[in-house]
């Protein structure tokens, strides 16, 4: 009985890889990006993300694991722009050059998207970004989703060409999807159209771009550093005069700093999903924007 | 001013009661030679709550406090130990040890959690600037009992005990710790922990004197930190860190001038004064001879304190286009900030910007931050081959300089040199 089972499980164990095999091995380094390639590879595709959902991947640190899942991978999906920038020194440790930089299996996800805050090599006063990139979370914009698709689908079908058309038309019914949504999402946000808000963190220039939203300060000028008090009663001053009154903070950001800011200003917290899997029931990129809009229309709507 | 005030004041009076708890705590650290117990304990009851965090108790829930309080009567206990065990090696390796083992614990812990480092991270990086009244509400009960109970068993807690009141001197410590690392942070307990003790033992031998010292110091120097960080911008837990490094210093300098000879300690301030001046002047010298295209932080401070010093070494020609360059790189900042206000306006105002617009607002976005590059490379490469030009001259006036300043009779090697 023992044995029986011991040679079973030794069996499944050799045939594991074989029957992975005949899925295409994708590496994201984000849930969205994860979410977004399963949307075009479908059950071609098996897809993992190194960081894992609700933490910083601007602060992600790699585990040997993660060289593991490169060395494996056949196509690398990365956000680029520096905020993943950790990626390059793991890529070195992997050695394959063909999901490095410029590599056949390599995709930089921002590529042909519409860059918002640019500055050069310069870096701005108080926007809470260190790189000259520009701001990296275009993600946060559903209509960049068709570029970002375009560069997955792209790469899919060049290393996949038997099933180059199964991957199209994927992503053509995902983006059919996307596109209702996002019309939903634009009637639902259009009630807070120039409502002014404050977020701890400068994550939310695309997303506040697509549904014309009024961020007016940012808690965190510089990662990882405490605000100044100067600062915070700047903040709180703006917030007061011109009535702010949303807080927008992710599940990762510190919640004291936060509440603080919003009691002495009277304004309400919602804690918003920056990323797939950071909040539950965002378990895809679509339910990330229905969670999203869903939390910030009855924030400001329930006052 | 008003505003300030407003933010301030209860910082303020969160560092005073932590002042007034850590610096009784800090003679009492110091007599025992353990400076890093706090760092340990903190630690310890960090590792409590995460592991509270991990069986799915709420941050600030009950749960998490009597998990932090638990284990930090299991570090007390050991700490207690560690006292008998430290004959032969010192107490403060043991210290140390439980203090990284601790740390990395709670590392593996959260890695295993979703979310974990941030709450870890919360734990041990509290912000005084965003305590308030209700952590005074709690934090001063707890003080002054801690306090009262060492009054009473003051007889006990001085010096060294017995284990049972070294238990009772760690666990207390421990409770202050854990309640106080949730306000305002690692480095900054660490601060309110020995440097106004340690100001006090310098200039008092009574164990009353050195507190009152300690208190004063404390509490002048959270103010001074406090007012820093608002005027001059700064985050408020690293400046008064560094306000009390200063005070520190100050003391330290001040300490001959009121303990010894107070004409001897005059004179040895100036000579090391001018040795210190000298050996900065001569080494600037020799760094501009030897490499003019390298950093020179003494001219470059200098310079950047009054930028008109550079007239002195640049021809006309180099003063214009340094100038030029200077002017566009501005100008081409000011261009790069206007379009991105002008994007960031319109994020909410009039007609949306399509992609294309977008697409093309950061490609000039990207061209001025090149061409504002390129102005800043002229203005380094001008000043660069002007120092590499006037180098000899400057250096041999520096080092001219510096020996004028050095303190040694040179009239004294003069007369002498004949015989």
């Amino acid at each position: 009985m023992v044995l029986r089972s011991v040679l079973l499980a030794a069996l499944l164990a050799l045939a594991w890889p074989a029957l992975a095999k005949d899925r295409l091995e994708v590496v994201t380094t984000t849930t969205d990006l994860r979410s977004l390639t399963e949307a075009v590879g479908g059950s071609r595709v098996t897809v993992v993300s190194l960081v894992p959902p609700n933490m910083d991947a601007e602060e992600y640190q790699p585990k040997p694991q993660d060289v593991v899942r490169l060395k494996q991978a056949r196509l690398l999906v990365r956000v680029g722009l520096d905020y993943d920038l950790w990626l390059d020194r793991l890529l070195m440790q992997a050695d394959r050059p063909e999901i490095g930089r410029g590599g056949p299996n390599y995709v930089d996800a921002s590529f042909a998207v519409a860059v918002l805050e640019l500055r050069g090599m310069s870096v701005g006063p108080g926007d809470g970004h260190a790189h000259g990139s520009g701001n990296p979370h275009y993600w946060l914009d559903p209509r960049n989703a068709e570029t970002i698709t375009a560069n997955i689908l792209e790469a899919l079908a060049r290393i996949d060409p038997a099933n180059a058309a199964t991957y199209e038309s994927n992503r053509d019914a995902f983006l059919g999807r996307l596109n209702a949504k996002l019309t939903e999402w634009e009637t639902k946000l259009a009630a807070l159209k120039s409502v002014p808000m404050v977020a701890y963190h400068n994550s939310w220039p695309y997303f506040a771009r697509r549904f014309r939203l009024d961020i007016v300060g940012f808690i965190e000028t510089k990662p990882g550093v405490p605000p100044s008090p100067a600062h915070l009663s700047r903040i709180v001053r703006d917030m007061r005069t011109l009535g702010a009154r949303v807080v927008v903070r992710e599940p990762h950001e510190p919640e004291r700093d936060v509440g603080f800011v919003a009691s002495k200003a009277g304004a309400k917290v919602v804690t918003l999903a920056a990323s797939v899997g950071a909040l539950p029931q965002t378990d895809d990129y679509i339910s990330l924007f229905d969670v999203d809009v869903e939390a910030l229309t009855s924030a400001v709507i329930g006052q | 001013m008003i505003d300030a005030f407003q933010f301030l004041w209860p910082a303020f009076l969160v560092a005073v009661c932590l002042v007034g708890i850590h610096a009784y705590f800090g003679i009492m650290v110091l007599a025992r030679k353990v400076v890093f117990v706090d760092l340990a304990l903190a630690q310890i009851a960090a590792l409590g709550a995460t592991v509270a965090f991990m069986l799915g108790h709420p941050a600030q829930s009950i749960a998490t406090y009597g998990y932090s309080l638990t284990f930090t009567l299991l570090a007390a206990v050991l700490l207690a130990f560690t006292r008998t065990w430290g004959t032969r090696v010192p107490q403060e390796a043991l210290i140390g040890v439980i203090y990284v083992v601790a740390a990395a614990t709670a590392i593996l812990l959260i890695d295993r959690a979703p979310q974990g480092a941030e709450h870890l991270k919360q734990i041990l990086t509290g912000n005084i600037l965003t305590s308030g009244l209700n952590d005074v509400a709690v934090i001063v009960p707890v003080y002054a009992t801690v306090g009262l109970l060492h009054w009473l068993l003051r007889r006990w807690l001085t010096g060294a005990g017995s284990l049972i009141w070294e238990f009772v001197f760690y666990a207390t410590f421990g409770i202050v710790v854990t309640s106080s690392v949730a306000i305002a942070g690692v480095l900054l307990v660490f601060s309110f922990l020995i440097i106004p003790a340690t100001i006090g033992v310098m200039f008092a031998t009574s164990q009353p004197g050195q507190l009152a010292i300690g208190w004063i110091v404390g509490t002048f120097v959270s103010a001074a930190g406090l007012v820093a960080s608002f005027f001059l911008d700064l985050p408020t837990g690293a400046t008064m860190v560094c306000a009390f490094g200063a005070s520190l210093a100050f003391a330290g300098m001040l300490y001959p001038f009121l303990r010894g000879n107070r004409g001897q300690a005059v004179y040895t301030a100036i000579i090391t004064a001018r040795w210190i001046g000298a050996v900065i002047l001569a080494g600037s010298a020799l760094q501009l001879a030897a490499a003019p295209r390298a950093d020179q932080p003494i001219i470059d401070m200098v310079e950047y304190a009054i930028p008109s010093l550079r007239t002195l070494y640049f021809t006309r020609a180099e003063t214009t286009t340094f100038a030029d360059a200077s002017e566009h790189a501005e100008r081409y900042r000011r261009e790069a900030e206007q379009l991105n206000e002008v994007e960031r306006r319109n994020r909410t105002q009039g007609q949306a910007l399509d992609d294309f617009s977008i697409a093309r607002i950061s490609s000039f976005l990207k061209s001025y931050g090149e061409m504002r590059k390129g102005e800043q490379f002229v203005m380094g490469e001008v000043r660069v081959r002007a120092r590499e030009r006037v180098r000899w001259g400057a250096s041999l006036g520096l080092l001219a300089f510096a020996l004028l300043i050095a303190p040694v009779s040179w009239r004294l090697l003069w007369v002498r040199a004949p015989h």
